[in-house]
């Protein structure tokens, strides 16, 4: 009993379906993007906390749990055109798998960083789903076409953000999910496949957003572009996750 | 000097940074910053070339302590070489051919990515280098297709390649990690020692785990240089920019043979893999050719003659001619860069006059004018069969005498035999005035050819196998059961002649009469110009995986 608690429990924060389900219930009533960041940033933390408070064994049912929830999700995002959604489905996919290294005694500080790997482009894209919101009132993909020409400075920020989400190299994600496959590979081969899998769903759903926003001729409408400041902000943030994932490939070895 | 592996990929890095930053204030001009690299790039891939020339082995740099290792060694520098020499072409073409373009700056940025991904790919001395350098390939090339922000379809196709590209990187992923948790290195010369020395110490699933991963690895391969069935990617691609088609035809499309020789010492350990490559690369090379031939558009023809050079050079991996497939490549890389750089020119040129001179070879096929003058065909059938075996033969045996002890030379050999027979053959069937005139020149032409094939082929063995005993195993592990391979060339041989004949025949009789092999023939010709209904197919499970989300996300209430 005390187990089912602490699963259902550990599951809200570190997302098994159909707890996940709370997570994005939560984010789709936070409109505040500020607000929204730090749910990104603090829920898997909790998740964490409470595992490493509550000395809690993972059993090994519980991978096939997790990867199911990823799968699930990012399977889902698939279908997502609100930005914010896509966030949420994105964050839940990739929190789903810190099971993987919470399982094979992975030391806790590294899975933190697991998380805060995963979670820090997903706060820029909030960041960037709030722009499209002031600039055309909703951020969702195929309402508006051409944003490469209309806004290029958003577009080249937005292309980059998205390939830190999807875990491309040399983005910490990359070499997070490297690293989780290999510590699958240890517990259970079939739980690795799985991971690639979800992958592979993370690179379609990133092209799919990223083709319903920036492609196509825009509008007569021409929005404001992002300001330099705010350019060298987020090409500083992703200068930053790029040398992180470098100093991180040592984690690997 | 050996260093000089580490400066060649940090090139076209910095002058994409350059050009980026010059970009605002120079405008267009900035460009030449990226062709300067290039350049830069060439020379000293040049140099490296000329190192790994005069220092024979394998020397490996690292960038950081022991990670991001770089191997200069005669496969990463003739490859280098090869990719900075395209790469410049390409740079110097596209600055003028992309003026008029938008995001003209943009364009040579990624070039240069492109080319500093692919220098670090065929450099790459650890697992995790080459997975980065093999990811971003794929990644840089789905903007660079889809560098027409406004063509909707071509950002299409470049998903298309994208989502197949990832689907060969995951197998390679799996691959590296199965090697780390069994060796415990990243790094590729530690590995292959470790499996050369004990190739059957690590089982998965109960299976040897060479097996596994070869067969992982030439996953990859196959869906990078667009194996059947992972093919569709590569002739609906031809919406991107002509110098990234070149590009992408001379040297992206390639990778596949690159990563089966970086792998050789696992897949020496792997016959039974060896002979799955074969069959797949043969199968591609057939089909390939057949989509070629019944394409009614030229770029999606080009498309899949492509895909059938590549069933060919993967075919050469599968026999143990692992150089071959790497001179194969190259060759290949240069002879359809030029096409595709050369296809505007000769358009151009085209438009004011056709060029084709009006002598035997136009008459005969656009003009199809029955023959004028034959020879007793069954001289010409001794000809045809008896000349090209004497070539091949004679040119094979200055190489080396024992080479026909070897089940890939014959292999080779035959399908050098049929070439050779098909040409001679096509120019007995033009019917020419002078027909002695152009069964000699068919004939001189078929043997410079072979000689200088052959002879090139054999410094690429030297060269980038120097081994003998090394190069022996490679060739031993792609051997069958003698009784199979006997099997296997008399049936081809039998429905390789049972074609002529049918050809023959046809030519002889005019159009079939017969109803039933008339209405197959249809039959096979509507599902070839359809391409087997493939991508029609993929498109309808595209369509009905998106449903089934829609649907999963209605009863989940979006949550």
């Amino acid at each position: 009993m005390t187990e089912l608690a602490f699963i259902l429990l550990t599951g809200l924060f570190l997302p098994l379906f159909p707890v996940s389900m709370g997570f994005n219930w939560l984010l789709g009533r936070t409109g505040n993007s500020w607000l929204r960041a730090l749910l990104l940033l603090l829920w898997p933390q909790i998740g964490l906390l409470l595992i490493t408070n509550l000395e809690f064994q993972v059993p090994g049912w519980l991978l096939s749990l997790a990867l199911a929830t990823s799968v699930l999700y990012a399977f889902r995002v698939l279908a997502i055109r609100d930005v914010g959604q896509w966030c949420g489905f994105l964050a839940t996919s990739s929190w789903a798998m810190l099971w993987i290294p919470v399982h094979a005694d992975i030391p806790m500080f590294h899975v933190q960083l697991y998380a805060l790997g995963f979670s820090m482009p997903l706060i820029l894209m909030t960041f960037l789903g709030s722009v499209l919101e002031q600039r055309f009132g909703a951020a969702c993909t195929g309402l508006y076409d051409g944003l490469a020409e209309s806004i290029p400075r958003f577009s080249t920020i937005l292309v980059l953000v998205v390939l830190a989400i999807i875990a491309t190299p040399l983005f910490p994600s990359f070499f997070i999910m490297t690293a989780m496959i290999l510590q699958a590979m240890s517990a259970m081969p079939a739980i690795a496949v799985g991971v690639a899998g979800v992958w592979l769903l993370w690179s379609w759903a990133g092209a799919w957003l990223l083709q319903g926003l920036i492609i196509g001729i825009p509008g007569e409408e021409r929005p404001a572009d992002l300001q330099s400041g705010a350019v060298w902000g987020y090409v500083s943030i992703l200068g930053l996750l790029i040398a992180a994932g470098i100093i991180g490939t040592r984690l690997l070895s | 000097m050996e260093k000089i592996i580490l400066i060649v990929p940090l090139i076209p890095v910095l002058s994409a940074l350059l050009t980026q930053l010059s970009s605002a204030r120079f405008g267009h001009e900035s460009v030449r910053i990226s062709i300067t690299g290039s350049l830069l790039t060439f020379l000293f891939t040049v140099a490296t070339l000329w190192f790994v020339l005069s220092e024979p082995g394998s020397h490996a740099v690292s960038l950081f302590d022991t990670a991001a290792l770089l191997l200069l060694d005669p496969l990463s520098s003739l490859m280098a070489t090869v990719i900075a020499g395209i790469s410049l072409i390409v740079h110097i073409y596209s600055r003028r051919y992309m003026a008029d373009e938008s995001g003209y700056c943009r364009f040579f940025i990624l070039l240069d990515l492109m080319t500093a991904s692919l220098l670090v790919m065929v450099a790459a001395g650890d697992l995790l280098t080459l997975l980065i350098a093999w990811h971003l390939v794929g990644v840089l090339l789905y903007f660079l297709l889809g560098h027409n922000t406004r063509d909707k379809s071509a950002w299409r196709y470049a998903f298309w390649t994208k989502i197949t590209y990832r689907l060969g990187d995951l197998p390679l992923v799996i691959a590296a990690v199965l090697l780390y948790q069994a060796y415990g290195t990243w790094s590729l010369p530690l590995l292959f020692e470790q499996v050369m020395a004990e190739p059957d110490a690590h089982q998965v699933f109960g299976l040897r785990l060479p097996d596994v991963v070869a067969a992982l690895i030439a996953f990859s391969a196959f869906a990078r240089s667009a194996q059947f069935l992972v093919h569709t990617w590569l002739p609906y691609t031809m919406s991107g920019p002509t110098p990234v088609s070149a590009l992408m035809h001379a040297g992206i499309v390639n990778a596949g043979g690159f990563i089966i020789n970086r792998f050789a010492p696992l897949f020496v350990q792997s016959a039974e893999v060896l002979h799955w490559v074969f069959i797949v690369g043969l199968f591609t090379a057939v089909i390939g050719s057949v989509l070629m031939l019944t394409q009614n558009d030229i770029k999606k023809s080009l498309g899949y003659s492509t895909m059938g050079q590549m069933g060919f050079m993967i075919m050469e991996c599968g026999i143990g001619a692992f150089s071959l497939a790497i001179y194969h490549l190259i060759a290949h890389g240069l002879f359809k860069g030029t096409m595709f750089l050369g296809a505007g020119s000769v358009i151009n040129s085209a438009r004011k006059n056709d060029g084709v001179p009006k002598e035997d070879l136009y008459t005969f096929i656009v003009e199809r004018k029955p023959a004028r003058q034959r020879l007793p065909w069954l001289t010409m059938a001794a000809v045809t069969l008896v000349v090209p075996v004497f070539i091949l033969v004679s040119t094979h045996w200055l190489i080396s005498q024992d080479y026909f002890q070897k089940q890939s030379a014959v292999v080779l050999l035959f399908f050098g035999w049929i070439t050779g027979a098909q040409l001679i053959f096509s120019t007995y069937k033009m019917g020419t005035q002078n027909m002695r005139r152009m069964v000699i020149l068919a004939i001189i032409s078929f043997a410079v050819v072979v000689l200088g094939y052959t002879l090139i082929s054999h410094a690429f063995d030297l060269f980038l196998y120097p081994d003998p005993v090394f190069r022996e195993q490679l060739y031993a592990a792609a051997d069958i059961h003698i009784i199979w391979f006997d099997a296997l060339i008399v049936l081809i041989t039998l429905i390789i002649i049972f074609g002529w004949f049918i050809t023959f025949l046809s030519g002889r009789d005019g159009a079939s009469k017969n109803r039933y092999a008339s209405s197959l023939w249809l039959m096979f010709y509507a599902l070839t110009s359809r391409e087997f209904y493939l991508p029609h197919l993929y498109t309808l499970m595209t369509r009905r995986l998106l449903r089934l989300a829609e649907r999963l996300n209605v009863w989940l209430r979006w949550i």
